[in-house]
């Protein structure tokens, strides 16, 4: 019983970063209708931004935040403006092609500039936890938490109270109709891929304590983003909330009770499941 | 196929292309480099992948990210076969396209009523699942590891024996394959097939109401493309002489085998000749710039190869970059750009009395 | 009567809590044109997709030729003689105009050569022919209507249903679509029209369905339509002639 709850748990802690990725993939798809392949490179960005912090600064992963969400969000803000933007009444193929691209562009920068050498951060809590009756809750992962659930409360507040977040919302639900209510579209589509990148690069820099940092370990985390969005209904930020936590709680689950090399794979199987029974999610809007 | 060209024009193709095929034969016999064999059984490798992608991408409209479960398949069947059970290669091949053909029917029903991107979300991570597996499941596939093949049996054809050693007989399998797979995708634009599927690509819904079975034909179409890629892979395997899970790879295969597909231009028959012809040669020199030396085209310290060294791993990154640029200005690629630069051409020189109005 | 080429049994469709069609019912004879109207939002279009298969009924038949239809996919309902055209029409659009009509033709033939003449014959028929090695995502509206009732003709259907294909033309267009609408007629072709446009309607149907609100409101000979309060209040004042 203790190995099930210690697995629940840490899938729980887990799976708050995950909804943080996932978050950020359901916006950009609710506000543009684009399939986002590089957002787990967004995230490996936020990662190294994080190292380099660390490495270079000496910054402890979380604080260095306030440098790696804006930096994320610029460069997010970026790339909308300079190139996806271009390519909104492309055929959805292209787009995806097209952002399997800047990965591929992103990952290879990153490996010419620090080698595809693992890098790991380690600071005075990296392998500590705290023992709570029995079970076992480690440090940097609840810390990763309580930030990731402070970020998303700040985030339905801005989504759900503020005028801005009500526009990117209207954009998301119709963009033709939020356009003829006098919403600047394209501003939103900036704001939301800007967002959506401070989010993954935020998720990134909460794991960077427990995971190591190597350019390729984008695209794992992109397909998992994709299962967590599917699952939770693309566009939903609830949705993508939810399925984040479940799909933590799943990958705990098999790597203890399955095998450990397989975790993945059974994310991957999860997937085709949904996309096959359930494309609209939990919560979500639109038919695959 | 927009407006047909004239019927002289397949004719002159047809030229065209047995001169090329002459021209590379004799290419093949007299050529002593072994870098510039491989360089062409790269090349025409490139071919049979992209003409096998182009039957299900190009011309059916679903865009399969994930072919690279095929390509293993074949890789891993015609390998293993020959490894653990002796079977030779060309029996083994056969073995392994029937392998992908039967993955590819249980592939299309589960992804084909996606449309779009789904579609190449769950081709993706099909492929990933198989990577996975293979990876993972060590006593049948040996994982990591993978299979190492010492020597490639050599084959008896009309009194002869072939010995596969050296580049000089795998450069004209390639070759071989690579034909045949133009003169495929060539058969299927010119059939009912071809007409269906292209139905399919412009408009699922129309075709179906036009007495269009759509599961039926895109299985056929992926049937068709899973096949030849598997033998795409068995023909790897063989000349490289080594596979791994990393034949199942998005980014070392599938993704490749798309963009040779789009850059050259997507839904014909040269597209995939033309998008290896740039995609082959970037990926070499990137990979080996002192192949380059090699052959005596650079001398070994020009600036050139100095620039281009410390990129050796990051063919990657090119890929990233023309895929980009590709999509963002010239989505049809190279055979588009010429397409168009031609009717503007044609367009300012004659007057057309029945020149169409500007598409709606 | 003989055997009704089409009958509408009850035929309900449910979105959810809405009913796109209420218990509509009624019959065709081989060779008419049936004329299917009714203000926008009444299930005219949903009726369409009903009978061919696009999704089918929540509750009801659909007999064709003595066939039940429910639940046939859209391709075996084309097969068994029954072809339709789209309201947003649908041209295959990087083919050319001749191989869009093969595509049809092909239905019913695995030869490319045959398929061609029967291509030509039914662009012959809607006086496109010169247009052939047109791409058709080129073509004005007007030829893409033509286009979609020649590719639709290639299938060698028994029963042809056109939605709204008068929509966005110019009248000499219309006329010229009224004109091919009667000539298939006198061709033995059964013809279901869903139109807007009331002065056509009543130039060629032999009998009209009013829809409104998903429920049929009345049916009958042209004048007994025009004269009907329900239909001229439904239509909320639009003078029916």
């Amino acid at each position: 019983m203790t190995v099930f709850l210690q697995s629940v748990i840490s899938g729980v802690l887990v799976g708050g970063v995950y909804a943080l990725i996932g978050i950020g993939l359901t916006m950009i798809f609710g506000v543009m209708r684009v399939i986002n392949f590089a957002h787990g490179d967004l995230l490996m960005l936020g990662m190294y931004v994080t190292w380099r912090a660390f490495d270079g600064l000496g910054m402890d992963p979380f604080l260095s935040l306030v440098i790696t969400a804006p930096a994320l969000f610029l460069w997010g803000a970026f790339l909308q403006s300079a190139v996806i933007n271009r390519v909104l009444n492309a055929l959805p193929q292209n787009q995806i092609l097209l952002t399997i691209g800047l990965g591929l562009i992103m990952s290879n920068a990153v490996m010419l500039k620090y080698t595809s050498d693992y890098r790991i951060i380690t600071t005075s809590y990296s392998s500590a936890s705290y023992m709570l009756g029995g079970l076992s809750i480690s440090q940097p992962l609840l810390y990763g938490f309580l930030i990731t659930a402070a970020i998303t409360a700040v985030l339905y507040w801005f989504l759900l109270r503020t005028d801005t977040g009500q526009a990117i919302r209207a954009t998301a639900q119709d963009r033709e109709a939020a356009q003829l209510m006098g919403i600047d579209v394209r501003a939103m589509s900036v704001l939301a891929f800007g967002i959506g990148a401070a989010l993954a690069g935020t998720a990134g820099a909460l794991i960077s304590p427990t995971y190591y940092i190597f350019p390729q370990v984008g695209g794992i985390f992109t397909l998992k983003a994709f299962v967590i969005v599917v699952l939770g209904g693309m566009g939903s930020v609830v949705g993508a909330t939810l399925g984040g936590i479940i799909i933590g709680v799943t990958e705990s689950l098999s790597a203890v009770y399955i095998a450990s090399g397989l975790k993945e794979l059974v994310v991957f199987v999860l997937f085709l499941a949904l996309l096959l029974f359930k494309p609209s999610g939990l919560l979500g809007k639109t038919r695959a | 196929m927009i407006a047909r060209p004239p019927r002289g024009a397949a004719l002159l193709w047809l030229l065209v292309g047995a001169a090329a095929v002459a021209f590379l034969v004799v290419f093949g016999l007299v050529v002593k480099k072994p870098y510039v064999l491989h360089m062409g059984i790269m090349l025409f490798q490139a071919i049979l992948l992209g003409q096998a992608w182009n039957v299900i991408g190009g011309y059916t409209g679903q865009y399969s990210v994930g072919h690279a479960a095929y390509f293993g398949v074949g890789a891993y069947t015609t390998i293993m076969l020959l490894m653990t059970h002796g079977i030779a290669p060309w029996w083994g091949v056969w073995l392994g396209m029937a392998n992908a053909v039967l993955l590819s029917l249980v592939i299309g029903s589960i992804t084909f009523r996606l449309r779009g991107p789904y579609f190449v979300l769950a081709s993706i991570s099909v492929a990933e699942i198989i990577r996975l597996a293979a990876l993972h499941f060590k006593s049948f596939t040996r994982g990591a590891e993978g299979f190492l093949l010492d020597a490639v049996p050599s084959l008896r054809v009309l009194g002869t024996e072939i010995e596969f050693v050296g580049k000089r007989p795998f450069y004209f399998m390639a070759l071989g394959l690579a034909v045949a797979s133009v003169i495929a995708n060539w058969a299927v634009e010119r059939s009912k097939l071809g007409y269906y599927f292209q139905a399919i690509r412009e408009d699922q819904d129309a075709a179906h109401a036009l007495g269009i079975n759509l599961t039926a034909y895109k299985n056929v179409a992926l049937a068709i493309s899973a096949a030849f890629t598997a033998l795409a892979g068995g023909f790897s395997a063989m000349y490289v002489k080594w596979v791994d899970p990393n034949a199942f790879s998005l980014p070392e295969v599938s993704i490749p085998i798309v963009l040779t597909v789009i850059i050259g231009g997507i839904g014909t028959i040269a597209g995939p000749v033309v998008g290896a012809m740039v995609l082959v040669p970037l990926q070499e020199i990137l990979r080996n710039p002192k192949g380059l030396v090699q052959v005596g085209i650079l001398s070994s310290d020009s600036s050139v190869v100095t620039f281009l060294a410390p990129f050796a791993n990051a063919h990657q990154l090119f890929y990233g970059i023309l895929v980009v640029l590709v999509i963002l200005f010239a989505p049809d690629g190279v055979l588009g750009v010429i397409k168009s630069s031609l009717r503007k051409g044609r367009r300012r020189r004659e007057a057309r009395p029945a020149a169409p109005a500007a598409p709606a | 009567m003989a055997d009704p080429i089409l009958q509408i049994r009850h035929v309900s469709k449910f979105f959810g809590g809405l009913a796109a069609n209420s218990d509509v019912s009624f019959e065709m004879e081989l060779g008419m044109i049936m004329g299917l109207i009714g203000p926008n939002g009444a299930g005219k279009t949903t009726l369409f997709n009903c009978i061919t298969g696009y999704y089918p009924p929540s509750r009801g038949d659909v007999i064709f030729k003595g066939v039940r239809l429910n639940g046939l996919q859209p391709d075996a309902v084309c097969r068994l003689g029954m072809v339709r055209t789209w309201q947003k029409v649908k041209p295959l659009a990087k083919l050319s105009v001749i191989d869009n009509v093969m595509v049809g033709a092909l239905l019913r033939t695995r030869k490319l050569s045959v398929a061609r003449e029967v291509a030509m014959e039914q662009l012959h028929v809607v006086r496109m022919e010169h247009k052939a090695e047109l791409a058709a995502g080129g073509l004005p509206i007007g030829e893409r209507k033509k286009l979609e009732v020649a590719r639709a003709l290639a299938t060698k259907p028994e029963l042809l249903l056109l939605d709204e294909v008068m929509g966005g033309l110019n009248p000499a267009e219309s006329d010229e679509i009224i004109q091919l609408i009667l000539d298939l007629k006198k061709a033995g072709l059964t013809q279901m029209v869903i139109e807007h446009d009331m002065k056509a309607i009543m130039r060629i149907s032999d009998r009209i369905v009013v829809l409104n609100s998903g429920e049929k409101l009345a049916e009958g000979g042209p004048r007994e339509i025009a004269d009907h309060p329900d239909v001229i209040t439904a239509y909320l004042g639009e003078r029916v002639e």
